[in-house]
């Protein structure tokens, strides 16, 4: 649980950056600072390490469950005021601490921000972390199996939702980041479930993110409830070679902006280039690992060069008049020469 | 999954619960004769957008903003197509694509002439945020509001409650001997059906606290707590299913009227929604029992 590796990262950067103390920092929505070096899914609502040049590290938690997750060989205190319990700690830098409340922030005095060196570090996965990432995209592959034997006519989104959130769970997930979508050409975009039932004919599109001993993988996949129609089959054909572009493209040494600019590149080609803007999709696709939606995201204007050990996903999301918003994605492991799907989900368009 | 079905049902909470709780953020700025009060809500951190407007995100964080004189905005990092849904569960109208909050706070601030703003717990908005607030040319001040909750969320609460605990207790009884990955998973199906957005369960066989499932089966004494979100409103209650009588040697107390979901207390606070939960240890095995209250000037009462 405390991640021996990263440790040692972390004290060459404070070397190098000649910080004695560092802190990171996680709250119940972003554990990633703080479990990228102990690893312990707490309940928070916060928990901090510290961790000195020397190496040695010490836990605050703020509830006293979450100090016996804590492994012995760290030091731990539980404060149920957690700004108090910061003001002797005097780091010299904080990873998280944008996302730290500002009262926090104002009693650990001036420190730097170590968000963007530790993000750095963390975007290169360690083989147990990529061990970890392959459990989550196995998992994903399952929920989406079972997510595509139980969608039918007539069932609500929420209970959709509920059935995967059931079988995720109860094959270990510890969370699962989930969006849905169902209809026709008016849908523009996914959002949590709703009451709306599905009917024959309809889009479904879902995104799951299972996170498996703190790491999330991410599959898109698109079913139609029925025949597909021509317009649903012309849409997923693009899709399909916009994430193939995507993954063919992928290795060291490329830009970021690139990945997505070859995605967008076929939506061009097609006449939808007008599709791949802010309008219609968020982003091309977005890192994974402690956190389900990590820098870079892909997107044309990102400049960032890829390295071998990331891990992200590349997915063409956007809306089409063709067939409404569709999606399709798979999360990849940036390789020595390319890249490799973490994902094994049969790459089709589904059927119901 | 940070977050389930969200919906606003206006039979169990109306637009006058809304306009009630608004009328009383904008009496509180007019007495200290601000324009603007401006809360901060996030993935986790909604229950005090939601109590203003039933808005709770699913992703990303927001700005709430309550001018004393007009209708609120929203200033909201998410995607222009999904505002005719936010629209239809909450009560806003008037939704503002803005990509970096803070920076539309100031520009409306600017445009308005307002040079001095009420934040909504000023020190607990996250400092990247905090920061560009007071860098800007407007005056950020701290308000703190009364926490208290009124009939209609007390009536919503103690909904969550007789949910999550009615629920618990039959999986309970069946729960000895099952995995306990394939317990949680039977709490997701049942409470997400019933409309929960979010549920966090963690269990125990005795020998730890409770925490995340990590493959053992239920034994006989094995104790479960449930944090469940119904409708924007958090609850916990912890059980043991074992039929011996708890001795409670430990207590803790967690606020759940607070920004966050749950926060621990070192005291009974009154005008709030507490969880309260309590250890018992016989012969070296851990069970646990827990509830949600509502502490009132009459002292607790379960919800």
């Amino acid at each position: 649980m405390l991640n021996q590796q990263r440790l040692h990262q972390l004290t060459n950067l404070m070397s190098e950056r000649g910080w004695e103390r560092l802190l990171l920092y996680g709250h119940t929505w972003r554990k990633d600072f703080f479990r990228c070096l102990l690893n312990v899914n707490f309940s928070g609502p916060h928990a901090a390490a510290m961790v000195s040049r020397a190496g040695e590290v010490r836990a605050i938690v703020t509830d006293p469950w979450d100090a016996e997750l804590i492994p012995p060989s760290v030091s731990v205190s539980v404060a149920s005021n957690f700004a108090q319990a910061l003001g002797g700690a005097a780091p010299q830098a904080v990873a998280g601490m944008e996302l730290m409340e500002a009262r926090f922030v104002a009693e650990l005095g001036e420190p730097a921000s170590a968000t963007f060196d530790v993000e750095e570090i963390r975007r290169v996965k360690t083989s147990d972390e990529v061990e970890s990432m392959k459990k989550a995209a196995a998992l994903s592959d399952s929920g989406y199996q079972h997510f595509s034997r139980v969608a039918e006519e007539g069932m609500t989104e929420y209970e959709l939702a509920a059935e995967v959130e059931a079988f995720l769970k109860r094959h270990g997930a510890e969370d699962n980041f989930m969006l849905i979508a169902s209809g026709g050409t008016e849908v523009t975009g996914m959002k949590p479930p709703t009451e709306r039932k599905l009917q024959l004919g309809d889009s479904v599109t879902t995104e799951l993110t299972p996170q498996v001993d703190g790491y999330w993988a991410q599959i898109c996949r698109t079913l139609v409830l029925g025949e597909p129609n021509a317009k649903q089959r012309e849409a997923f054909a693009i899709f399909s070679e916009a994430q193939k572009a995507a993954e063919d493209f992928l290795r060291p040494g490329v830009n970021i902006s690139d990945v997505a600019r070859v995605q967008n590149d076929v939506f061009r080609k097609y006449g939808y280039g007008d599709y791949t803007g802010p309008k219609y999709t968020r982003v091309r696709g977005h890192g994974l690992g402690l956190h389900l939606d990590e820098n870079p995201y892909v997107l044309e204007e990102v400049n960032y060069v890829v390295k071998e050990g990331m891990t992200l996903i590349a997915h063409p999301n956007t809306y089409l008049p063709l067939s409404g918003y569709m999606v399709f994605g798979d999360s990849l492991l940036v390789t020595a020469n390319g890249c490799t799907p973490l994902n094994q989900t049969e790459r089709k368009l589904f059927q119901r | 999954m940070k977050r389930g079905w969200i919906t606003w049902d206006r039979t169990e909470l109306p637009r006058e619960a809304f306009e009630t709780r608004l009328a009383s953020a904008r009496k509180h700025l007019g007495e200290r004769d601000l324009p603007l009060l401006v809360v901060y809500t996030d993935i986790w951190k909604s229950n005090q957008g939601r109590h203003f407007s039933n808005y709770m995100p699913y992703w990303n964080r927001a700005l709430l903003l309550i001018p004393r004189e007009e209708s609120p905005v929203l200033l909201c990092a998410l995607s222009p197509r999904v505002y005719p849904w936010i629209k239809s569960v909450t009560v806003l109208n008037d939704i503002r694509p803005s990509p970096n909050p803070a920076q539309g706070l100031l520009e409306i601030c600017s445009e308005k002439g307002w040079e001095k703003i009420g934040v909504l717990g000023l020190g607990q908005v996250p400092y990247d945020l905090h920061q560009q607030m007071r860098a800007g040319a407007v005056e950020a001040v701290d308000v703190s509001l009364p926490a208290e909750p009124d009939e209609w969320e007390l009536s919503m609460y103690r909904h969550a409650a007789a949910l999550a605990r009615t629920g618990l207790e039959e999986e309970l009884a069946v729960g000895v001997g099952v995995l306990d990955h394939e317990f949680t998973g039977r709490l997701e199906r049942r409470f997400r059906r019933a409309g929960a957005e979010d549920l966090v369960v963690l269990l125990t066989n005795g020998q730890t606290a409770p925490r995340p499932a990590a493959g053992e089966t239920l034994g006989e004494d094995f104790s479960v707590s449930l944090a469940l979100e119904y409708r924007g409103h958090w609850v916990k209650v912890a059980r043991s299913a074992s039929t011996r009588d708890p001795v409670p040697v430990r207590l803790h107390v967690e606020n759940l009227s607070g920004p966050y979901p749950y926060e621990p207390s070192d005291r009974l606070e009154t005008q709030s929604i507490l969880a309260v939960r309590f250890e018992s240890q016989t012969e070296r095995v851990r069970r646990f029992h827990g509830d949600t209250y509502w502490s009132g000037s009459e002292g607790l009462k379960l919800l």
